[in-house]
């Protein structure tokens, strides 16, 4: 299993980067994926965004459908990308430690 | 090697791999795409190995762990032979064993099957690609290994081959090299299915030496079965997602539709695939529409397992894939419906109504339909109304194969198509000729590794070639919007990162999507505008 470190961030991921533990996500956590995601600093939009998909992970085990993120986050899916190049589910849910999206997504 | 050079009985070469892809060496695409150069694949560094084997052509969609020691090789290779014996009796394989021995015994050599294969052509026929090859290689081990007095025999005809650990292994990669289209059963004089001697080669590396893809396995057909969905998808998540749904169906269209879920007895049990849920709500808000504007008796599932249409034990394993269909089964029949539709997702027809034929029995057998003909009573007979102008854009379709090839479901979405899609044109060739969109058989949901480009690049470049020819130069266009109907969950996913890879979007405006969404598109009793044209769809 690959080891993810950046600073004193030290955490076993999957094939492409995404939490083998989700559970023990954290803050510093999130700002050293997002390193691995292009962006250096998470801004207060990052934030709003990762910290929807990290509440509605915990409750419901699984990422929401996009079009619920954008509506309720109040970003257009354009905006999504301008914060993290690779997506939503691609971008986002890692750095929001959330396991990567599986079945026919 | 070279791609002309290898020959079967080199799969048992002890070289670290036996082939690689080389881009140049690919079938060139038509307009506006002559000038398309595709990326190299990534060989994979010894970090993202960490020790597996890769030993065909340094591409991986499944994970074999390289054993340590000779011991190990050979432990490896004497189960494989005990899973083979497995499969050729009539015990261990009521399932599969007489297409099997028919096409283990009846193959005359004569290629017809390899000029049928999008991944053999537009690899610029690569030897080991070729259908005949992965076919000979098992052949070969049947007869020398397991036929009496095989091994002597096999020096006499020339049809050597030395089973070892690199045999075996690549033959794994192998049977993941193969879409399961079956184009290449189709076209075979001798009735020898190519495509069902892959999947039973998985079958064997799955059942008896726990070797299939992490997609397939355990994020697959274990998770849904332990959660209710291969995407994780629990039924608490669901209720959510659709009360969601309702929401975005009445901001679309400004109708209240509630949609029905566990209603005892309702005529119609509809099954979508998950992805539907999370990646495609338009499709599910599409389909509700339609039943309820047509005023059927219908309902959803909530039950575990019972609003995923997936069983992707299909594509790899007959025990996962019992499980699953008979959890489908259960669900209908605790609901006491009239009969289950299915959704716009291929392998699921083929799951639950083709092969599911040998599970839903007695008291499980439920008839089931698929949606194309459910879709199709009710355009052409006219139960809701429909004004063809709302889809006056240039429209293609897809024919999924497991919906197509292996259904012969050809006319009913093709009457609808006709009817409400003034624009409405074939891919040449079609029907139960298509071609697989290249994501068949699992490889659409295989995003890790350097799989992606082999996908892309291979069999999804003759997809790709089909999408581009069914426009006019001038229809391909950036300004003109297009659409590529895709009714099917995988098939869909494959074709929008098609487009991604292609860039498709911002070069020709190609849109996907499903056919029920071109059907609510130009209902008269729904607003205009259901169908969204943007880069990010």
């Amino acid at each position: 299993m690959p080891t993810f470190t950046h600073g004193d961030v030290s955490i076993e991921v999957d094939e492409d980067g995404f939490m083998e533990d989700p559970e023990s996500w954290n803050e510093e956590i999130a700002k050293a994926l997002a390193t691995t995601e292009g962006v250096e600093e998470l801004s207060e939009e990052h934030w709003k965004l990762v910290n929807y998909l990290r509440d509605y992970w915990l409750k419901f085990g699984i990422a929401p459908m996009i079009r619920k993120l954008c509506k309720e986050t109040g970003f257009p899916l354009k905006k999504v990308y301008e914060l993290f190049p690779s997506g939503p589910a691609k971008g986002a849910c890692k750095v929001a430690g959330l396991s990567k999206p599986t079945g026919c997504v | 090697m070279s791609k002309d050079d290898i020959r079967v009985q080199d799969i048992a070469k002890k070289t670290p791999q036996l082939y690689q892809v080389d881009p140049k060496q690919l079938v060139p695409l038509p307009y506006p795409y002559e000038d398309w150069e595709d990326p190299a694949i990534e060989p994979l560094s010894e970090k993202k190995l960490a020790g597996r084997n890769v030993g065909l052509d340094g591409v991986m969609n499944v994970s074999i762990p390289e054993p340590q020691t000779e011991a190990e090789k050979e432990e490896m290779v004497a189960k494989f032979l005990v899973g083979l014996r497995k499969l050729l009796s009539k015990d261990n394989n009521w399932t599969f064993l007489k297409p099997l021995m028919l096409s283990l015994d009846n193959c005359v050599k004569c290629n017809t099957c390899a000029e049928a294969c999008p991944i053999y052509e537009m690899s610029g026929k690569a030897e080991i690609y070729r259908p005949l090859f992965r076919s000979d290689v098992l052949r070969r081990i049947v007869n020398k290994y397991v036929k009496p007095g095989g091994k002597l025999t096999a020096k006499f005809t020339g049809a050597d081959i030395d089973l070892n650990w690199e045999t075996i292994s690549r033959m794994a990669h192998l049977a993941y090299r193969c879409n399961l289209c079956r184009r290449c059963a189709q076209t075979c004089p001798m009735g020898v299915d190519n495509g069902l001697l892959a999947r039973e080669i998985r079958k064997l590396f799955s059942q008896e030496l726990g070797i299939s893809p992490q997609e397939l396995h355990g994020d697959g057909t274990i998770k849904q079965l332990e959660t209710g969905s291969s995407t994780g998808l629990t039924p608490p998540a669901l209720m959510d997602l659709m009360e969601f749904a309702e929401e975005d169906l009445n901001d679309r269209t400004g109708l209240n539709i509630k949609i029905p879920f566990d209603k005892a007895g309702a005529d119609i049990l509809l099954i979508h695939n998950a992805g539907e849920f999370l990646s495609w709500p338009e499709n599910l808000e599409a389909f509700a529409i339609l039943f309820e504007i047509a005023g059927l008796s219908w309902t959803l599932s909530s039950e575990m397992v019972g609003y995923d249409s997936v069983n992707y034990g299909l594509f790899y394993d007959d025990a996962q894939y019992a499980r699953v269909t008979l959890a489908h089964a259960n669900v209908a029949k605790k609901l006491g419906v009239k009969k289950v539709v299915v959704g716009e997702c291929g392998h699921a027809h083929k799951a639950i109504m083709a092969i599911g034929d040998r599970i839903w029995m007695g008291e499980s057998n439920i008839p089931r339909e698929s949606c194309m003909a459910t879709m199709e009573d009710l355009i052409i007979n006219e139960k809701v109304m429909v004004d063809p102008e709302r889809n006056n854009f240039p429209v293609t379709t897809h024919d999924p194969c497991n919906i197509t090839r292996s259904m012969g479901i050809i006319e009913p979405q093709r009457r609808v198509l006709r009817k409400i899609c003034p624009q409405f044109r074939e891919m040449t060739p079609h029907g139960v000729h298509n071609y697989c969109c290249g994501g068949g058989s699992g490889f659409a949901i295989m995003q890790s590794h350097n799989f992606p480009n082999w996908k892309f690049q291979l069999p999804g470049r003759k997809k790709f070639a089909q999408m581009l020819g069914a426009f006019t130069r001038e229809e391909l266009a950036p300004e003109k919007n297009k659409y590529v109907c895709a009714p099917c969950s995988n098939c869909k996913g494959q074709i929008r990162d098609l487009i991604n890879y292609y860039d498709a979007w911002e070069r020709c405006h190609m849109q996907y999507g499903g056919l029920v969404e071109l059907i609510v598109n130009c209902m008269t009793d729904v607003r205009e505008g259901f169908i969204e044209w943007d880069e990010f769809h």
